[in-house]
């Protein structure tokens, strides 16, 4: 048999271009543009960059190694991974008949430059083994294959030269090490002896893993040693995000039964007392996406723990689908103590209120009570939990309600800087703004006209619902032809309105208290919201459009905006810019002690999501 | 030396073409380690986004016949729906381009096309429905880069909050979870420097130049306002301040960011140059309307710098889809608002002239262009909630394709999707049988006939 190989050495005293089948391809293609000059691949040259050093990152698994039979140098069947396991191998595929330089040859040069170097290494040289294996078993006996390794190998390194015995005992090797291969046909259906593949080495740990995959682009030398020295050093290091919740157990169940200064007692529903087991199952379901239709909305990525239990970044929330809604996510801060839910108040018990967004085509968008009881009973994280927390009973139209509402009634939160100084007589826990603040509140802004305070506690709602103009404004008010946009911090356009209404469906409207009365004087009314935390809970207001504490008490030191029905408690303040700093001064003193605690009681809950 | 014939000619592999600079198209706006169509492609992979009312309301992926040879031409042949409205988006092959991998920016699903076996009908290999979960809370999987022998995919937001922070995760290109890699942040910038004003940890695109050990990350903004109704997040002052302000520039074998630069307006596409000395990569930002050089200095450092306005930024041209030619001479830019490509003069990367302009729609999103830079194919849709609601007959949601003679574009044909009852047209990929060593089966019929109208 007469066969030659190619190999880099003569490439190299070729020179440095190199005129390849790339020309040949193009012209074949029909291409007028003239031949390019074919540039050799990194690894033939001195890195361009300084390869990273050796355990300053990581090489995440990818994966177990493949394996099947091989033939080795003598002829012998062996299966592939007996070679892998005692020491770190980096493996090549190869044909000997391939004369693409940026191909096998660019391979076997890396290996050989990587031989010669691990051989100066007394550390590494008995820790790796490079094996060439061909994927042309017709071509490549081991006969062929030990004269191509004596080309690269007179020293005897562990450097091993296989193949094997058939196409057929080569497919599980390929389909292992997903390396893709075929044979190229001529028109006439002759075998052309070309091998069409992606280049790939790979790179395998001692537990037979696949550490790195390296492709034309950036097999080098340098940078495939210190990868092996990586695996030598190998260190872990901890992640980020999320996945670092844990399923801490809760604290929230000593957070709702605790008396916190300034709160009034918590009213439970006799039917449903707060328990360890309904709370932590409940803040279970509180953070679980697959409460919503399509497994993207759970209650708190809208009524988000660090945001305040509202959502800071929109004024108004978004639903299943990017479905549009009409009003802003409510903290839920003391939600356990409001006589009426919702910014229109059209619920009163919070076991009822939960099924509202579960079931809202623009919210958690689920198509039945049923849809989601099903699904809660096939998720193997709640097997037994609703039985344990409901004695016996398991996920249903009661017990989900009385568990989310169970999480919700602890998070209360108070002994704020003003509780400590109004109602546990510190004197020193406000500073005198804020105290000035406190006395226009409930004097001159007339703010606890309706943000209404007791003589032992606050919870700064009168639990009524009013017509600022806010409403009426969005409902009944002209739209300028140009509105306002910053595009990027410190850069604001003025844009014409149609040019972004042509791409929107017309806004919802929105007539507040009257969708539920059906009352004409209750058009445009809204609860009132208690005011504690207000410091952590921008933006205000039932559509969100007031993005700012000092800008909320401007609108009213204007005296809201004018209608018919504008509550006549609403009246121009004549405030100076003094007292507004005050008044914001004091709100902003209205945040409760345990914040911190309730946020990282919700943060040790990891997040539900699909998880096959 | 022995030459290649054969029925492989109208293609080359990676190893071959990576680091030789020749020709123009979006084939070089993909991955460096990837195979590609230098010749005739024969189909174009359409992720299409399923419209509610409209045919079988999924997301599908829509294969037209591009090849004027076939007697199919210009004609849809393969729809493949894959269930639910994903918020589909982009799409990308595997560096052996056996697999597409086409993911949904809304339910995180990603979906694994096998365009090997018969290149004419793709078919549903695998999907991926546990990426939340795997990454640790990666949300919103964007861009689908081939790695050698993986997939690295950009989040654009995460299962905390729905905002803007988020990671990359990357997988074998057996769909295998391997690792995630946090956005650098304020809080955490994970050793990187903080060049500017912005450490936002916001994702979308990704880029490498392999040769400068150089990876390169833009950012967008999170679910929340990718999935909102446009004209609510315009006139949401809050929403309108999570948009991203950042490129990071990575060392891409050790996946760690080393500087945070500031490009002010959410920078979303990245296209690196290919010439072996050019160390640069353009970005545009879509809400401040710039084109921005993200380039090495002479001492060896990344910076940022705007080259060019695209259009008159108060009039929300909105710069979307880009593509670079590979002898870096050209920037095709997409503005979506007023539905125009623009041709930008890039021989001076530090001073980009527009040179050419042409309408093409009602709207305009992805661009693509075959590996000569002769045939340009444009698809519509930006985002279901962003999309325009109504326009002229077949100039909504279509797919155009047209020839460039390097001075001019020229219309060649047209589908209307939702003539056709397919939806709305996002990112394209191109098909070809002689990437597999594959020949046209003679006889090939159309085998889907495109929606009667009713």
């Amino acid at each position: 048999m007469k066969y030659s190989f190619l190999t880099p050495a003569v490439l190299l005293a070729a020179g440095v271009f190199y005129l390849g089948p790339v020309a040949t391809l193009h012209a074949q293609a029909q291409h007028q543009h003239d031949a390019p000059a074919q540039v050799l691949a990194p690894g033939y040259r001195v890195l361009e960059y300084h390869a990273p050093q050796p355990g300053t990152y990581q090489l995440p698994p990818l994966g177990r190694a493949g394996t099947g039979l091989v033939l080795d140098e003598n002829g012998r069947e062996r299966p592939l991974d007996e070679f892998f396991g005692d020491k770190f191998v980096v493996l090549s595929f190869i044909y000997t008949n391939c004369n693409v330089v940026n191909g096998c040859p660019l391979a076997t040069f890396v290996l050989g430059q990587l031989k010669q170097r691990l051989d100066a290494d007394l550390l590494l040289r008995d820790q790796v083994r490079m094996i060439s294996l061909s994927f042309d078993p017709d071509f490549d006996t081991p006969e062929v294959m030990v004269k191509y390794g004596n080309q690269f190998n007179r020293d005897n390194y562990d450097w091993r030269f296989l193949t094997t015995a058939s196409t057929e005992q080569l497919q599980p090797l390929l389909q292992g090490f997903n390396q893709s291969v075929q044979k190229e046909y001529s028109e006439t259906g002759e075998y052309t002896g070309v091998i069409s593949h992606i280049l790939r080495v790979f790179l395998l740990d001692k537990a037979r893993q696949v550490r790195n995959i390296y492709s034309v682009s950036f097999l080098h030398a340098d940078t495939v040693i210190n990868d092996i020295k990586t695996l030598a050093m190998e260190y872990d290091a901890g992640s980020a995000g999320s996945a670092a919740r844990s399923n801490a157990p809760a604290d929230a169940d000593r957070a709702g039964r605790r008396h916190l200064l300034g709160l009034p007692g918590l009213a439970v529903p006799e039917n449903n007392p707060l328990t360890q087991k309904k709370i932590r199952l409940g803040r279970q379901l509180f953070f679980d996406r697959r409460l919503s239709h399509n497994n993207t909305l759970s209650c708190a990525m809208c009524h988000i723990p660090e945001q305040g239990f509202t959502s800071q970044e929109l004024a108004v929330a978004v639903g299943v689908e990017g479905r549009t809604l009409r009003r802003n996510a409510p903290t839920l801060y003391n939600v356990g103590f409001a006589r009426t839910l919702f910014h229109d108040a059209r619920e009163n018990l919070l076991e009822q209120q939960v099924w509202v967004p579960l079931l809202a085509r623009n919210e958690m968008a689920n198509p039945s009570v049923g849809f989601v009881i099903e699904r809660l009973k096939s998720l193997p994280e709640y097997q037994g939990k609703f039985e344990q927390a409901f004695h016996g009973k398991g996920p249903g139209m009661e017990t989900v309600g009385m568990a989310l509402a169970s999480y919700q009634r602890t998070l209360n939160s108070a002994n704020s800087p003003f509780d400590r100084w109004y109602y546990g007589a510190e004197e020193n826990a406000l500073t005198e703004q804020e105290i000035a603040g406190f006395r226009l509140f409930t004097g001159k802004a007339r703010c606890a006209a309706c943000h209404s305070l007791n003589s032992d506690y606050a919870l700064f709602t009168d639990h009524k619902l009013h017509n600022t103009g806010i409403g009426y404004l969005v409902s009944m008010g002209t739209r300028d032809d140009k509105i306002q946009v910053t595009v990027a911090p410190g850069t604001t356009l003025m844009v014409e309105r149609a040019l972004v209404t042509v791409a929107s469906e017309p806004p919802p409207n929105d007539l507040g208290y009257y969708e539920i009365t059906g009352d004409p004087d209750d058009r445009w009314k809204y609860r009132t919201p208690g005011l504690r935390n207000v410091g952590i809970t921008a933006p205000y207001m039932h559509n969100g459009s007031l993005g700012t504490l000092r800008r909320a008490v401007e609108f009213y030191n204007r005296g809201g905006i004018r209608n018919e029905l504008l509550d006549p408690l609403i009246q121009p303040l004549g405030l100076s810019e003094d007292e507004m700093d005050s008044i914001v001064a004091f709100l902003n003193s209205l945040t409760g002690s345990n914040v911190d605690d309730l946020v990282a009681d919700a943060l040790s809950q990891k997040v539900g999501n699909v998880r096959q | 030396m022995k030459q290649l014939t054969g029925p492989a000619y109208s293609i080359v592999f990676v190893f071959l073409l990576s680091i030789t600079p020749i020709a123009s198209a979006d084939e070089t706006c993909m991955s460096p380690y990837m195979a590609k169509i230098v010749g005739q492609e024969d189909f174009v992979y359409i992720w299409t986004l399923g419209m509610e009312g409209l045919g079988d309301e999924q997301d599908k992926l829509v294969t037209v016949d591009v090849n004027p040879q076939s007697e199919n031409y210009g004609k849809v042949i393969h729809s493949l729906s894959v269930g639910g409205r994903n918020e589909a988006h982009h799409s990308g092959l595997t560096d052996d381009r056996r697999f597409l991998w086409a993911s949904g920016l809304d339910t995180n699903k990603i979906f694994i096309f096998d365009v090997h076996t018969d290149p004419a009908k793709p078919r549903l290999h695998k999907t991926i429905s546990n990426f939340v979960a795997q990454s640790g809370g990666v949300v919103g999987p964007h861009t689908s880069y081939a790695m050698p022998g993986r997939m690295l995919i950009t989040g654009l937001s995460n299962d905390k909050d729905h905002g803007g922070r988020t990671g990359m995760v990357e997988y074998t290109n057996d769909g295998e979870y391997i690792a995630t890699y946090w956005m650098p942040t304020d809080i955490n910038l994970q050793g990187a420097v903080k060049s500017g004003s912005f450490a936002d940890g916001y994702g979308y695109d990704v880029r490498v130049l392999p040769r400068r050990n150089v990876m390169v990350t833009s950012s967008f903004t999170g679910w929340n306002n990718y999935m909102m109704d446009l004209g609510q997040m315009m006139a949401d002052p809050e929403a309108m301040k999570r948009f991203g302000n950042t490129v990071v520039i990575w060392d891409l074998h050790k996946r760690q960011p080393k500087k945070v630069l500031d490009v002010p307006g959410a920078p979303l596409e990245i296209r690196c140059a290919w010439g072996s000395k050019n160390n640069y990569c353009f970005t545009t930002t879509a809400l401040t309307s710039k084109i921005w050089l993200i380039y090495e200095d002479e001492s060896g450092d990344w910076q940022a710098k705007p080259v060019a306005d695209i259009g008159i930024a108060e009039q929300i041209p909105l710069p979307v889809d880009i593509s670079i030619a590979a002898d870096d001479s050209l920037l095709w830019v997409d503005t979506w608002n007023d539905g125009m490509t623009r041709v930008f003069d890039i021989s001076d990367p530090h001073n980009a002239k527009e040179i050419y302009t042409e309408k093409i729609g009602a709207q305009i999103n992805m661009l693509s262009q075959s590996w000569d830079g002769r045939r340009v194919y444009f698809t519509s849709s930006l985002l279901s909630n962003w999309d325009k609601q109504q326009a002229e007959e077949g100039d909504l949601q279509y797919f155009k394709s047209y020839t460039w003679d390097g001075e001019k574009l020229t219309h060649r044909f047209s589908i209307d999707f939702i003539a056709a009852g397919l939806g709305m047209p996002h990112q394209m990929r191109f098909g070809s049988y002689a990437l597999y060593a594959k020949k046209r089966p003679a006889g090939e019929q159309n085998t889907v006939s495109v929606a009667a109208n009713y």
